[in-house]
């Protein structure tokens, strides 16, 4: 293309624009020194209301505590203003809160999803319910230890289970195993105080009459939600009148949902997840109605698919570079890296202990790893450049990694 | 506070992790500088980024990058990446420079769907709008000088000389420092090629009316002859890649780490300290953060701000924020019958009253989507897509939501997205949500702390785009030993733009530092 010469005119005269570019400098300085010269705020509404909805940290106390069966107790937590927090971060049913424990020099923390309704939170307290596990080593201290005005300390509301009018089935099928309706109760409280607008059948695996959480209070929930609430309860461990036996099968769900027009959220144990998995691809669903809560750390990791077999062995060693520091720790295959970190003393940082949120993300420099397939959701650029996430990440030999400080406020 | 009570000390600090100040980093760490880098989230890039959803990883905020040019043609981004820097990423080609459609315009539907390549869009503009070309080359040669003035600019390295900006620039100059509606006026531009040639002004955020034409002219341009390129893995391919080449040429990145203060003695620079407790004696600061946030929040003590420091700020527009559904699909983009990869829907023909309706939280009239799987096939899992809508809000109009209305309006906005581009693109999307995310003002605050949510810098009007930006470096310099990088950075905002600007800070760091030791 031939490049046609050109003598650009905005104003009538060509001599204007050369002066309007002299002017430009003066202008600006014109500009400047006519503007007020009082500082700006530093935090400007954006930013305030993104530290109310996403604080980093929450502040709690402990203002009751509830039996709700044999080892089940749900704690009711209020924002604590004397430790700087004032009110608490509204959330959606479904969401969890990453609880942080100083225990015998090691700093850990725990998802617990949270059981009441975001109108309480509004009203200034939250609810978790927890199960006092077998070999739950937080969960036992829990029990024991927290009591009225008990201090804890908690992150913001996380996690993506919850539901999404433009993705999921106004028609929810909840499947919930042991302390896994803990969720499901903050749904059915939302829906009863007005604020979901969705139709929720909640499946209820226990495995007996006495191991089931919150009865009474959930069939009150169901009676006065005009219908848009509904329990069903199978138990495992027991036949009885009203209850559906045995597991939660594909046969069970159909006969009380349209699996064809329904989101599902599933909610419970690893041993649930597993037996579930056969049961819904059965149905033929589309993954988008679909939605399995993360389910923490994995149990028993050289039983998982993929492992090296005979892998578990002796312990290993892993040199860690946090901060300026150096520090070489062991590390017992058969728990995952993030577990190792927590024992040796460091603070790393963590959430959903579940390989999804990325929290603890870190730098592999060299040693062999295991990280289960199914729930490696670290970002594709990650893979490639070794970084890990050490609350999936089980050592197969010794390891050296760089540790990011865990955030302070 | 003494020098002794540090407990390191470095040759330069750079705070924040951006766009900005990776590069900045990386410069500095090649160049044998003690340098560390603070951020204060677990992961690199700022808004370069990406997160993932199910079976979906998601680019967060970029759309195309200008000036990156193919291999054989390399523009200024990809020479700095790939040969200055070194870089271990891959980048895949935008196929189409953009599919514009304004459903109700004054002279009826426009729907053009504009290719790269001078020649290319030269003849499609023409069949779109008959008559147009000789005004239309008429611009792209006024852009084109534009360019060649920036590279001059960049080569004489701050001392142009005269004879030759007003002799072979003077178009350059005599259109400074006007708005690109000046100039389409001038060329004598038919309305309607107006109106597709101007597609890309959201990326700039500012009405043809208010945004200046030497921004616009140098992004248009690239565009068109460059192409535009994206990372193949998302955002976070190429930032965790320097990353990676930081730490490999010696730099130090803490994470996690916010950076509080930027400690200032007698005018200058002296050190800063972080939320993790580090005091760190440094003379050179390179801030990957808007001088709204330095002035209002980092420099100890206040006092030392001067008056004029604030004046500056207050006398310029802190740009857009921005609002993004991003969705996972589970259909692929030909089964869906999405087949371009760069949607801009504008449901009110005049930018300037788009640019307005952005200042109100409403309904939005305009939106920029994209569909990764249209410039990466396999960017999703086969048989599934993801496409992800943009809007733009101004920070302010969101200072009244309360949390408890948050998640309710930002799926309702969602929603009239998602309806307008079904309708003016004529697909279902809704149907085949898999994934769904929505960003808001109060998430890009949240993410990087940036002033009222901004995505983008200062706005580009011309008395405050690139040219006087340039011309008043030295002169706006309020605090010794401080240089920005990013959007706010005297490149105005945009992925290339930001990247530069963070080698430039480093340059003109290393050359003080350098100063200092030959004194």
């Amino acid at each position: 293309m031939t490049k046609e010469k050109i003598d650009i005119k905005i104003k009538p005269l060509g001599f204007l624009d050369l002066l309007a570019f002299k002017k430009l400098v003066p202008t600006r300085k014109k500009k400047i020194a006519a503007a007020a010269a009082a500082p700006f705020p530093g935090n400007p509404p954006v930013n305030a209301l993104a530290a109310q909805l996403h604080p980093e940290v929450q502040h709690l106390k402990v203002s009751e505590v509830r039996e709700e069966t044999e080892n089940v107790k749900t704690y009711k937590l209020v924002a604590d203003t004397d430790r700087g927090t004032e009110r608490l971060a509204f959330f959606r049913p479904g969401q969890y809160l990453s609880l942080e424990f100083k225990i015998n020099g090691s700093t850990v923390t725990r998802p617990y999803s949270i059981s009441s309704s975001p109108q309480e939170a509004l009203n200034g307290y939250y609810e978790i319910t927890i199960k006092k596990d077998d070999d739950g080593y937080i969960s036992g201290y829990i029990h024991e230890q927290w009591s009225v005005g008990s201090a804890v300390t908690a992150s913001g509301p996380q996690g993506h289970f919850y539901y999404d009018n433009l993705r999921d089935s106004s028609n929810l099928a909840a499947i919930a195993g042991g302390c896994g309706v803990t969720p499901f109760r903050s749904m059915a409280k939302s829906i009863v105080e007005g604020d979901l607008p969705v139709k929720l059948t909640i499946f209820y695996g226990s495995n007996k009459r006495q191991d089931i959480i919150f009865l009474e209070e959930m069939e009150q929930l169901a009676a006065s939600s005009n219908g848009a609430v509904r329990i069903v309860h199978v138990l495992a461990g027991e036949e009885a009148e009203g209850f559906e036996h045995g597991f939660i099968t594909a046969d069970l769900l159909r006969k009380y949902v349209d699996v064809n027009d329904c989101s599902f959220f599933i909610c419970g144990p690893q041993a649930m997840y597993n037996y579930l998995s056969n049961e819904i691809a059965g149905l033929k669903i589309r993954n988008k109605y679909i939605r399995r809560e993360l389910f923490g750390e994995i149990k028993q990791i050289n039983n998982t698919k993929g492992y090296p077999a005979g892998a578990v062995a002796e312990m290993y060693s892993v040199k860690v570079h946090t901060g300026s520091q150096v520090r070489v720790i062991e590390a017992d295959p058969s728990e995952s890296l993030l577990v190792a970190l927590e024992r040796a003393g460091f603070c790393p940082p963590s959430a959903c202990r579940s390989g999804s949120c990325g929290v603890c993300r870190s730098l592999l420099i060299k040693g062999e790893h295991f990280i289960p397939e199914d729930v490696d959701a670290r970002r594709e650029a990650d893979k490639k450049f070794g970084f890990i996430h050490p609350c999936i990440s089980y050592p197969l030999g010794d390891l050296e990694i760089i540790l990011p400080r865990k955030k302070k406020d | 506070m003494s020098a002794g009570s540090f407990n390191e000390s470095y040759d330069a600090v750079v705070i924040g992790a951006g766009n900005g100040g990776l590069i900045a980093a990386a410069t500095l760490a090649e160049k044998g500088v003690k340098t560390i880098l603070f951020e204060q989230h677990n992961l690199p890039g700022g808004f370069a980024t990406s997160f993932t959803r199910g079976r979906f990883e998601f680019e967060p905020s970029l759309h195309e990058i200008s000036d990156f040019g193919p291999p054989e043609d390399k523009g200024n981004v990809r020479i700095l990446l790939e040969d200055r820097i070194g870089l271990d990423a891959e980048w895949m080609r935008v196929p189409e420079a953009y599919r514009l459609i304004i459903p109700d315009d004054v002279g009826g539907r426009i729907d053009a769907v504009m290719p790269f390549g001078e020649e290319a869009f030269l003849d499609k503009m023409e069949e779109y709008v008959p008559g147009s070309r000789p005004s239309v080359v008429k611009f792209i040669r006024l852009c084109e000088e534009v360019v060649d003035a920036f590279s001059y600019l960049g080569q004489s390295k701050g001392n142009p000389d005269k004879k030759v900006l007003t002799g072979t620039y003077a178009n350059f100059l005599k259109t400074a420092s006007y708005t690109l509606q000046d100039i389409l006026d001038a060329v004598k531009m038919p309305y309607r090629a107006q109106k597709i040639i101007t597609a890309y002004w959201c990326y700039l955020g500012l009405g043809v009316n208010l945004v200046n034409f030497s921004i616009f002219a140098a992004m248009f341009y690239r565009y068109i002859t460059r192409e535009a390129f994206i990372p193949r893995y998302r955002s976070h391919g190429y930032t965790a890649a320097l990353e990676m080449k930081i730490r490999e040429l010696g730099g130090e990145i803490q994470y996690n780490t916010r950076v509080d203060k930027i400690l200032v003695e007698d005018g200058r620079v002296a050190g800063v300290e972080t939320s993790q407790g580090d005091k760190i004696k440094t003379t050179r600061v390179i801030a990957n953060a808007s001088p709204h946030s330095v002035y209002s929040k980092l420099i100890y003590p206040q006092s030392a701000v001067p008056e004029i420091a604030y004046k500056t700020c207050n006398a310029r527009k802190v740009g857009f924020s921005a609002f993004v559904v991003y969705l996972g699909l589970d259909k692929s983009a030909s089964d869906l019958g999405i087949d371009e990869y760069s949607y801009f829907i504008y449901s009110i023909p005049d930018t300037n009253h788009i640019y307005d309706a952005f200042h109100r939280l409403e309904r939005p009239v305009g939106q920029a989507t994209v569909c990764l799987n249209n410039a990466i096939p396999d960017c999703s899992p086969e048989g599934t897509s993801i496409l992800y809508l943009t809007t733009l809000f101004d920070g302010n109009c969101w200072s009244d939501v309360k949390p408890s209305e948050y998640f309710n309006l930002k799926n309702k906005i969602a929603e009239e997205m998602i309806d307008e581009f079904e309708k003016a693109v004529g697909v279902n999307v809704r149907d085949s949500i898999e994934e769904i995310e929505v960003a808001t003002p109060a998430t890009f605050a949240g993410y990087t702390g940036a002033y009222n949510g901004s995505v983008y810098g200062y706005e580009p009007v011309p008395w405050d785009s690139i040219v006087p930006r340039m011309m008043t470096m030295n002169d706006e310099k309020y605090i010794g030993g401080l240089e920005f990088a990013g959007g706010f950075a005297f490149r105005c905002h945009g992925y290339s733009s930001s990247l530069q600007s963070g080698e430039t800070a480093a340059l003109l760091t290393f050359r003080d530092l350098m100063e200092v030791k030959s004194q």
